[in-house]
């Protein structure tokens, strides 16, 4: 356990709090909207511009975990590798060059011989060319070799989807490509807390795994976050509020959106929601989502990705296979519009609050 | 003073030469003498120093235009031991192998020579699906085999079926893989070819070798050098060896790997197999520079062409390479020319691309097989008498193995599900009950007979 929890993830600098228990403070700028509250002011205001941090803890078996991409030696474009270098060295905290089919490819190759490599693409917007590599080679390494080899300690990170003013290259939300591909597990998290725990399981996990860190959330997520290794288990949902009339399910950045989207129903409908955060896109917890649905009636899944293709359809499809008796109004998806993410346009592109409450209120009312 | 400042540059800060000592050296002329330069101490950078200053090259400045010509008429020399009649043509290069080795050599040669011819043959019969032959190739396989050791890591295309004759893979297993059968390693999930054998370090060849493909190219040298930089964090005095054609030196892979491999100082050799054709493309549709050897100095990637239907030089090229890779954590890459004397596949026809006379020639005039003998035979070790037995021997064999990998069934049809993840994922769990429950009430119009129940 110590050996792989080597790698604690703090999405934003950690600062000791109070007397310096063994929790520890994460600290970050509020978004303006204010996704998550703030924690107590008390802490060093200077402290606050970090993000993301990445570090590994002293384990035993230091030799085993490296991690590696472009500019990850001086402590990456989000600052998540920072100090990573100089306390474990240069061969464990690298450059690579530029080039995501070489860096997937070359961390296949570290996780074939059993060390575990991690992996960082600059930016999901990137991650295609190393697309074959993941779904031809990663995904199919254990199936094809009847077990003989595989490259399940391979886990690859990529910043992920909006940010205010990434446009077309800098924002998207690829995970329904990989959801297509069986072999590879693709996780994204909400939250500090959540990231740390999902993170820790990724690296853990002995399947491929690819790691989306919503960027917007490097800066604006404040939390508590336990400065020991902790798991959170890998295709298990987590319902976060629990209701009675409709069913919302998001990831990563969304779910916060859609949290609010509860407290509207609430107050201005009357109507109580139960909020999913799917955690694990493949493969996906089924049951969590089918039995609040059977219990609510309703549903209602939102991304920023593009409608057409985009994850919402497998959910949609399999939930009305599974619980079509039990639907009171059409499944609603509430997505990005089936073009690339615009730049100037994102306040009208994104799936924001006012269109997840209005496909609610019309599923109420249906 | 630039070959010095150049050659320091090669050799670099992490074999043996600190920033100091690149210092020192540019401070020394061209013959080494001291030069005094009082401007130019300690600093880097100086606007009073007339040298370029330039993070990304290390040369001297020209104030003449010239382009630099690629060098295809008379490129890189083929390092060769014997002649095209098997005798030795420089003694002091002749590696002096022992009789046994070099009767192994010839062994894994001619075996798996019969082995492609019968499971050719059995494709054309319908018993297999598909097959590949290495028909030519065969010296490039077991003289790389033969240099390394038993648990180098080896990652190959398609065409590398000699480095797993060379290490002992039984007949059965070669079968067993072809046919899918119940004793396939690799639980009859890839086409015939696709060997995989963890025992021997051999990593599972990959991708679908179906000649519509377009991608066509299979060779993915990521990975081998990964492996190789864990190889080499682990201290573990392994190499790792990455064949493939000089076709898939085309693929962005390669160029991904050959510029990983030289940055990260990985031990790994690079083996090109050109054998002049990536299915029907001849290698001038291929490339027009010279061939791949000539691409790994671009990436600063030690670099040799050998005369791969040579065993020997096969031999001494990758046993240099590997000594040399191991101890001094850098890539190697070796370019054997060859010739593809059987066509791509069974699913190819190459008289549709080339000559039968082209093909003649090398089959007649320029076979890695025959010269081995040749000198086999001009050492006393090898005749036609032996060559008759073993011929008959190695073909008994053959056909034993091959009669019982048919008689065999197939891996049960549950293994359809297994081994996508560690652990069989609830979704996956229920589509495969859902085949069970289709196979009681539809098993008719499906093959069972042939699985394992």
């Amino acid at each position: 356990m110590a050996v792989a929890a080597a790698i604690a993830c703090r999405l934003l600098r950690l600062r000791a709090a109070g007397a310096g228990g063994h929790w520890r403070r994460l600290r970050g700028a509020g978004l303006p909207r204010g996704f998550l509250q703030p924690a107590s002011a008390g802490e060093d205001a200077a402290q606050w511009r970090r993000v993301a941090h990445f570090t590994f803890q002293p384990d035993p078996e230091p030799l085993e975990y490296v991690i590696f991409g472009e500019d990850v030696a001086f402590g990456g474009v989000f600052r998540c590798t920072v100090g990573l270098r100089d306390k474990y060295g240069k061969d464990r905290v690298f450059n690579t060059p530029l080039c995501e089919q070489g860096i997937v490819g070359f961390g296949i190759g570290i996780a074939v011989t059993g060390a575990t490599a991690i992996a960082e693409i600059q930016f999901a917007d990137y991650i295609f060319p190393a697309f074959d590599q993941i779904v031809n080679e990663a995904a199919k390494y254990r199936y094809r070799s009847g077990d003989l080899f595989n490259c399940g300690s391979l886990t690859i990170r990529a910043p992920w989807g909006c940010v205010g003013h990434g446009a077309v290259y800098h924002s998207q939300s690829p995970e329904a490509f990989f959801a297509h591909c069986p072999g590879i597990k693709v996780v994204v998290p909400r939250s500090p807390f959540q990231a740390k725990g999902l993170l820790l399981s990724c690296i853990e996990d002995k399947n491929p795994c690819i790691f989306f860190e919503p960027k917007i959330l490097y800066r604006a997520a404040v939390e508590q976050v336990p400065v020991e290794p902790y798991n959170i288990p890998l295709s298990q949902a987590e319902v976060i509020q629990e209701g009675s009339d409709v069913t919302l399910v998001a990831w990563g950045t969304q779910v916060h959106v859609i949290r609010e989207v509860a407290s509207m129903a609430q107050e201005k409908l009357g109507v109580s929601c139960e909020v999913i955060d799917l955690r694990t896109i493949i493969p996906w917890d089924v049951d969590t989502v089918c039995k609040s649905v059977i219990k609510t009636g309703r549903l209602l899944v939102s991304h920023e990705a593009p409608l057409t293709g985009g994850f919402a359809s497998e959910i949609s499809s399999t939930v009305q296979e599974e619980c079509f008796l039990n639907l009171e109004a059409p499944i609603s998806r509430v997505c990005g519009y089936d073009t690339p993410f615009p730049h100037v346009f994102e306040p009208f592109y994104i799936p924001d609050k006012w269109k997840c409450y209005d496909a609610l209120r019309k599923m109420i009312n249906y | 003073m630039a070959v010095v400042t150049a050659a320091a540059r090669v050799l670099g800060s992490s074999r043996g030469l600190g920033q100091d000592g690149l210092l020192l050296l540019r401070r020394l002329g061209v013959r080494g003498l001291a030069i005094s330069h009082p401007q130019r101490q300690q600093q880097r950078f100086s606007s009073l120093d007339d040298k370029p200053q330039f993070p990304g090259a290390s040369a001297e400045f020209i104030d003449k235009l010239e382009f630099i010509q690629p060098n295809v008429i008379s490129g890189i020399p083929i390092y060769r031991v014997m002649d095209r009649q098997g005798q030795i043509i420089n003694p002091s290069e002749d590696p002096n192998l022992p009789q046994e080795k070099v009767l192994k050599f010839y062994k894994s040669m001619t075996l798996l020579n019969t082995m492609d011819r019968i499971l050719y043959e059995s494709q054309r019969q319908g018993r297999i699906s598909f097959y590949m032959t290495n028909y030519g190739e065969e010296g490039t396989h077991v003289g790389s085999a033969a240099a390394l050791d038993n648990t180098d890591l080896v990652f190959g295309q398609y065409r590398e079926a000699g480095v797993l004759m060379y290490r002992d893979y039984p007949l059965e297993l070669f079968m067993a893989q072809c046919y899918g059968n119940v004793s396939d390693l690799g639980k009859g999930r890839q086409m015939p070819v696709h060997y995989g054998c963890k025992e021997r370090h051999f990593v599972t060849i990959s991708s679908p070798l179906a000649t519509q493909i377009p991608q066509g190219e299979d060779a993915h040298p990521g990975p081998a050098v990964g492996a190789a930089y864990a190889a080499k964090r682990a201290n573990a005095n392994r190499v790792v060896i990455c064949y493939f054609g000089e076709g898939a030196a085309s693929e962005g892979d390669a160029h991904a790997g050959f510029n990983f491999a030289a940055t990260l100082e990985c031990p790994i050799i690079f083996f090109c197999r050109n054998n002049g054709y990536a299915i029907s493309t001849p290698t001038s549709e291929q490339y027009r520079g010279d061939g791949i050897a000539a691409r790994g100095p671009g990436y600063g990637i030690m670099s040799i062409r050998v005369d791969g239907n040579d065993v020997f030089a096969v031999y001494n090229a990758t046993k240099e390479a590997r000594r040399r890779a191991v101890a001094e954590n850098q890539p190697f890459l070796i370019e054997a020319m060859t010739y593809r004397i059987g066509h791509h596949s069974t699913s190819d026809d190459s008289s549709a691309y080339r000559s039968v006379d082209e093909v003649n020639y090398w089959d007649k005039q320029d076979h890695p097989i025959s010269r081995l003998r040749h000198y086999l035979q001009s050492r006393g070790w090898w005749d036609d008498e032996q060559e008759k037995d073993w011929r008959k021997q190695s073909r008994k064999k053959v056909m034993e193995a091959f009669e019982q990998a048919e008689r065999k069934p197939k891996p049960n049809f549950s293994l359809l599900f297994s081994d996508v993840y560690q652990e069989m994922p609830a979704q996956l769990r229920k589509q495969q009950e859902s085949l069970a429950r289709h196979l009681q009430t539809y098993g008719e119009h499906y093959p069972l007979d042939h699985f394992e129940k």
